[in-house]
């Protein structure tokens, strides 16, 4: 009986090996192993073994049978890997196909220039604040000392509502409404819009700033080259260079307009800055006591500077936008191409 | 304000190249804004004499010259006629390059050879207009390079000026800054002035009535002299800063404009009834005719020069028709004076006359100048007329302006520049402006500015010239030693950008369109008579109609703007604007300006493509976007209410949106006959939601719930329903058992059919159970369920199917 059960053990190893399919498999342990298989037949004659014999035959039935077990599980395993691998080889896509997509929206390139800006100011400490734009005289022009009848009025062509109330013609009036109700320290940046009586090329009726300023004990106007130096470097990158020269403004004093170095031709002069070298981007300076005077901070005892800028020039500059209106044409196929940047 | 190298050169001693000259003013506050070369490329172009003009054999207009340059003689074919032979003449010679990339080469011209061209102004760049070729004097040598010959080298600066630097207005104020700049002297020019012995007062008189208006007033006279043109050196001065030559007396007085920038008046004397100048304000509805022809209705705030029985000139502004200078002019009185800036502006303002003269008056004339100017141009009056100058002048000047003293003090100044300044850095610089400075104590200095610096009134003012002079680019760059504040965004701002952000996720594009609208776009919207927002902020003075009132809604431009795209056939479009509407607010002076957001959806709801669902978007889609804001800002119950829906929707597919009886906005389908009225041909969606509203209601959660570790179960119920009754109602009341066990119902079928009998709708919901204790038998699961079935039936008009 141990020959014939040796015999089974050869004959059914051969039979396993010489196969690959999961169903034969599956038939081949049936025809060995199950209730009605070759094994069970052998062992009907174990009652025919002397006492002796019997637990050593047993033993060895069920030895058989645990390598018989294995050999097929392992081979079970081995064709169900094949056939995965087929299976996952048969799968295979063209992986150049588009993808199923979601419509995806952009944000304004205006919008992006504010955020990355006032993004900048906060890491150095500015606040955003904001104001109307229907604005009373008093904040837009007098607090800022454009005294009425003043020639410096016509720097800025104004759409007038009636006698006292404007369509704010830049975002220095929240200068005046912040430090009406804070006292220094400031240090806030307010994006906003803004309006003038003027259209053409280079001229929208509505365009935007950002307005900047700190007050604050002993602020200098070296403080304020820092400041914006700071500003231009994060911005434009480091290697640009920054200038500032006397200008005017009636609400700062000394003034300043900064320049940086052409960002096209890198300061060599090219058509977008005139052959000059520098474009023109903020306009800054200390503020002026006599806006302090409106306000009620005492000039003697804190100082500070205020500078602006024009969104849509930045935005311009930035992306490389020759023509203004297309900022507020709002055509999705100029707007869609700012996908992918973070402002 | 235009000056040229060479006329500055005048007046201060420089050796600078143009550029750097330009930088030093750019630097010092006045911008050089263009540069000009004159003469730039004209190196090719000589004097040259037409020997002999024949007429070109083939053509008729043309003529065939032999013109000698010095060295040979050329053929050449020219086109004009107003030369003749023997006629010196500007020749470009082959090689040359004239303005404008305009190359000489040797050619053919009808068949006839031409090498080189005779050349007019224009083509030079000499002139913006000019007839014929250039003829030039006779004195000049053969051969030389005609920008020598006739000293057209020279550069111009076009300077933008801010307007507190009316003491730039001039050759003379440029040359100061220069001066200052450099550490060199202005030199004035010298005028040798020969009075007559005749006295000025044997024929003018001056009297003013309004010294308000006109502080001082002088005059001169000069007589016997002959009106004609003037020579070409004052034509060219005045030409290169793009002013045209009328007369030698005129030209005088623009040309001293231009040098001390002070306006002059030259009256034809024997036209002044009386032989009077009376200055005095106008009478209310006088009508005046000014020099350009132009009849003015004047008022009695506007200041007028007058003769013995009418107005002869608009003080400051423009003279008059009836006493300008004519060729028959002999007899001249000249003006100069000093007006009140604010009453010139004013005026000038009204009338919109903005001339060379009211723009200087109105920023502050030098009251000190006046004479100076009178005498420099009385004498190159009389030098180019060949008239005489009586003797005196006449100078009315009843309160004299006092100059100013200001006081400074040196540390002051360091302190808010961030520089170490001395008392004797600071007097340098304000000796080099010309300032006078007297030293009170150390560190404190009294510095009396002179009369043409009227931008000067206080310390800061000298700061700022101490900050100019020294250069701004030697003020180190430092960083503010700050107090910390807490500069954390507000909560409104960190909503807006968040918001911001989920319309971007969900597909939209940002737009921004312009705050205005055409009153007339409500009717477009089909605008009730009396809705609020016909009551809009109007501009008193605006560009066009359609941008004449600040909107009250925000849907026109996102309509104006979808027609666009579509126009150009983009055709699925989600676009949002999240900006201010202007909402006049009763008794108020300034109206609300309340932040909306807009959202519109048209088109596809997903993009194309291979693997992608077609379906175009509807109501649903954009409610989802509502619903997805809502949601993301915890916004809730919210109420979806058809009633009264907007004019501008569809009335079957719009509805109110609101939150605890608190409005939040609407949404719907556009209305067609709207669609169409901004030439849209396909359905719209739109929302209008008041973001401020939004953010004030707004609230972060403030506890979570820990999620049960048992299963969920879940059982569905189908119904039939009258079409009338909201789905919300079937929702509302399975949320109205507040079942502690039931997690959450959600309607995951609609169907209107066959089967479903008419007016009816099948609602299929299914609902789901869980508890935070342990796992739910089928039986407690069932149990739960029937109450649900049964209060729907018992509440609502349904049938269970």
């Amino acid at each position: 009986m141990k020959e014939q059960l040796e015999g089974l053990l050869q004959a059914a190893l051969k039979d396993v090996d010489a196969t690959t399919s999961e169903e034969a498999l599956q038939e081949l342990r049936i025809k060995y192993l199950g209730k009605k298989g070759a094994l069970t037949s052998i062992m009907k004659g174990l009652g025919s073994l002397s006492v002796e014999e019997r637990p050593l035959i047993g033993q060895l039935a069920n030895t058989i049978k645990d390598r018989l077990e294995a050999r097929i599980d392992d081979a079970l395993t081995h064709a169900r890997e094949i056939k995965k691998r087929e299976r996952l080889e048969r799968e295979r896509l063209d992986v150049t196909l588009p993808g199923r997509r979601l419509p995806r929206g952009t944000r304004h390139p205006i919008t992006l220039v504010i955020d990355e800006v006032s993004e900048i100011f906060a890491g150095l400490g500015f606040q955003v604040a904001e104001g109307p734009e229907v604005e009373l005289d008093f904040y837009n022009f007098e607090a800022l000392n454009f005294p009425k009848d003043h020639p410096a009025r016509d720097m800025q062509d104004t759409f007038f509502v009636d006698d006292s109330v404007l369509l704010r013609t830049h975002t220095s009036p929240v200068q005046v409404r912040t430090m009406l109700k804070h006292t220094p320290p400031v240090r806030i940046i307010s994006p906003g819009t803004v309006y003038r009586c003027d259209s053409d090329a280079t001229h929208s009726p509505m365009f935007h700033q950002i307005e900047g300023f700190m007050v604050d004990k002993g602020v200098t106007f070296g403080d304020l080259k820092g400041i914006l130096t700071t500003f231009v470097t994060q911005y434009f990158g480091t290697d640009i260079g920054v200038r500032l020269r006397p200008s005017f403004f009636p609400f700062t004093e000394p003034s300043a307009e900064v320049d940086i170095a052409c960002v096209m031709c890198r300061g060599k002069g090219c058509r977008v800055c005139k052959q000059s070298g520098w474009l023109e981007v903020l306009g800054a300076g200390m503020i002026d006591p006599e806006v302090y005077r409106h306000v009620g901070y005492d000039p003697e005892a804190v100082s500070g500077f205020a500078f602006g800028m024009g969104i849509e020039r930045i935005a311009m500059l930035k992306y490389g936008i020759g023509d203004m209106r297309l900022l507020f044409d709002n055509d999705l196929r100029f707007l869609s191409q700012f996908r992918g940047e973070c402002g | 304000m235009i000056v040229t190298y060479n006329w500055l050169k005048e007046f201060v001693e420089f050796d600078l190249t143009p550029q750097s000259l330009a930088e030093v003013l750019t630097m010092l506050g006045l911008e050089v804004e263009g540069i000009r070369y004159l003469g730039e490329g004209l190196g090719d172009v000589v004097v040259a004499v037409v020997e002999e003009k024949l007429k070109h054999p083939n053509a008729d207009k043309l003529s065939l010259c032999r013109v000698n340059n010095g060295r040979e003689v050329l053929p050449i074919v020219c086109g004009a006629q107003n030369f003749k032979a023997g006629d010196k003449v500007a020749l470009a010679q082959v090689g040359a390059v004239l303005p404008g990339d305009f190359r000489i080469k040797r050619s053919k011209i009808r068949g006839e050879e031409s090498c080189g061209m005779l050349c007019s102004e224009k083509e030079l760049g000499l002139a913006v207009e000019s007839e014929g070729i250039m003829i030039l004097p006779e004195n000049l040598s053969l051969g030389v390079p005609l920008v020598e010959a006739l000293g057209l080298k020279d550069t111009i600066f076009e300077i933008g000026l801010t307007p507190n630097r009316a003491d730039c207005l001039s050759v003379v104020g440029i040359a100061r800054e220069i001066a200052a700049k450099l550490g060199k002297k202005v030199t004035y020019p010298g005028h040798a002035l020969n009075e007559s012995s005749l006295p000025i007062r044997e024929r003018a008189e001056v009297v003013v009535e309004d010294p308000d208006l006109c502080p001082r007033y002088t005059a001169r006279y000069i007589y016997g002299c002959t009106v004609g043109p003037s020579p070409a050196w004052l034509v060219k001065r005045l030409e290169a800063v793009g002013m045209r030559s009328i007369s030698n007396v005129v030209d005088v007085t623009n040309y001293v404009l231009m040098e001390y920038g002070h306006p002059l008046h030259a009256f034809d004397a024997d036209l002044l009834a009386e032989g009077k100048i009376v200055v005095q304000r106008a009478t209310e509805g006088e009508r005046f005719t000014t020099l350009d022809g132009q009849e003015r209705v004047l008022t009695a705030s506007d200041l007028t020069i007058r003769d013995g029985e009418k107005g002869v000139a608009l003080a400051g502004i423009m003279g008059g028709e009836n006493s300008e200078i004519r060729e028959e002019t002999t007899n001249i009185l000249l003006e100069s004076a000093y007006f009140n800036p604010s009453a010139i502006r004013k005026t000038a303002k009204r009338l919109g006359l903005h001339t060379e003269s009211s723009h200087r008056f109105e920023r502050g004339a030098d009251v000190e100048i006046v004479t100076r100017a009178l005498d420099r141009a009385a004498c190159l009056i009389a030098e180019l007329s060949g008239g005489a100058v009586a003797e005196g002048i006449i100078d009315v000047y009843p309160q004299v302006i006092p100059s100013r003293t200001i006081r400074f003090r040196v540390e002051r100044c360091g302190q808010l520049l961030g520089i170490v300044l001395t008392d004797d850095e600071a007097r340098d610089i304000f000796d080099r402006l010309e300032f006078a400075v007297a030293k009170v104590e150390p560190g404190l200095l009294d510095v009396t500015v002179p009369s043409f610096r009227v931008d000067l009134e206080r310390e800061i003012d000298l700061i700022e010239e101490v900050a100019r002079l020294k250069g701004y680019d030697s003020i180190p760059v430092t960083m503010p030693l700050a107090r910390v504040v807490s500069d954390r965004p507000t909560r409104r701002q960190q909503l807006e950008r968040r918001l911001k952000d989920l319309m971007v996720g969900q597909g939209f594009n940002e737009i921004i369109t312009f705050s205005f609208m055409a009153p007339a776009v409500l009717d477009r919207l089909l605008l009730a008579e009396d809705d609020t927002r016909r009551t809009h902020v109007r501009l008193r003075n605006p560009l066009v109609e359609e941008q004449s009132v600040m909107r009250t809604t925000l849907l026109p431009n996102l309509l104006e703007t979808a027609a666009r795209n579509l126009n150009f056939r983009t055709l699925n479009l989600r676009m949002f604007e999240l900006r201010r509407a202007y909402l006049p607010v009763q008794g108020e002076e300034l109206p609300r300006e309340p932040l909306h957001l807009a959202g519109l959806l048209t088109g596809a709801r997903y993009p194309e493509g291979w693997n992608q669902e077609k379906h175009q978007v509807d109501f649903y889609d954009a409610k989802g976007v509502v619903d997805a804001i809502l949601d993301d800002f915890g916004i809730g119950p919210v109420v979806y209410r058809q009633e009264q829906p907007e004019t501008y929707y569809h009335p079957g597919k719009a509805c109110q949106i609101s939150h605890c009886g608190e409005m939040l906005g609407s949404l719907g389908e556009i209305h067609p006959d709207v669609q169409g009225n901004f030439g849209i041909g396909q359905p719209v969606y739109y929302f209008e939601l008041d973001f401020d509203k939004l953010a004030a209601v707004q609230r972060g959660k403030t506890s979570i719930e820990p999620p049960s570790r048992f299963p969920d179960t879940f059982r569905d119920v189908a119904m039939l329903v009258d079409d009338e009754t909201p789905a919300s109602a079937i929702t509302d009341c399975i949320a109205g058992l507040k079942i502690k066990e039931l997690e959450r119902s959600e309607i995951f079928d609609l169907y209107k059919g066959s089967h479903v009998p008419e007016g009816m709708k099948s609602i299929a919901v299914r609902v789901r159970y869980r508890s935070n204790e342990r796992t739910l038998t089928d039986e407690e699961v069932s149990s739960l369920h029937q109450r649900v079935i049964d209060n729907l039936v018992q509440k609502l008009d349904i049938t269970i199917r």
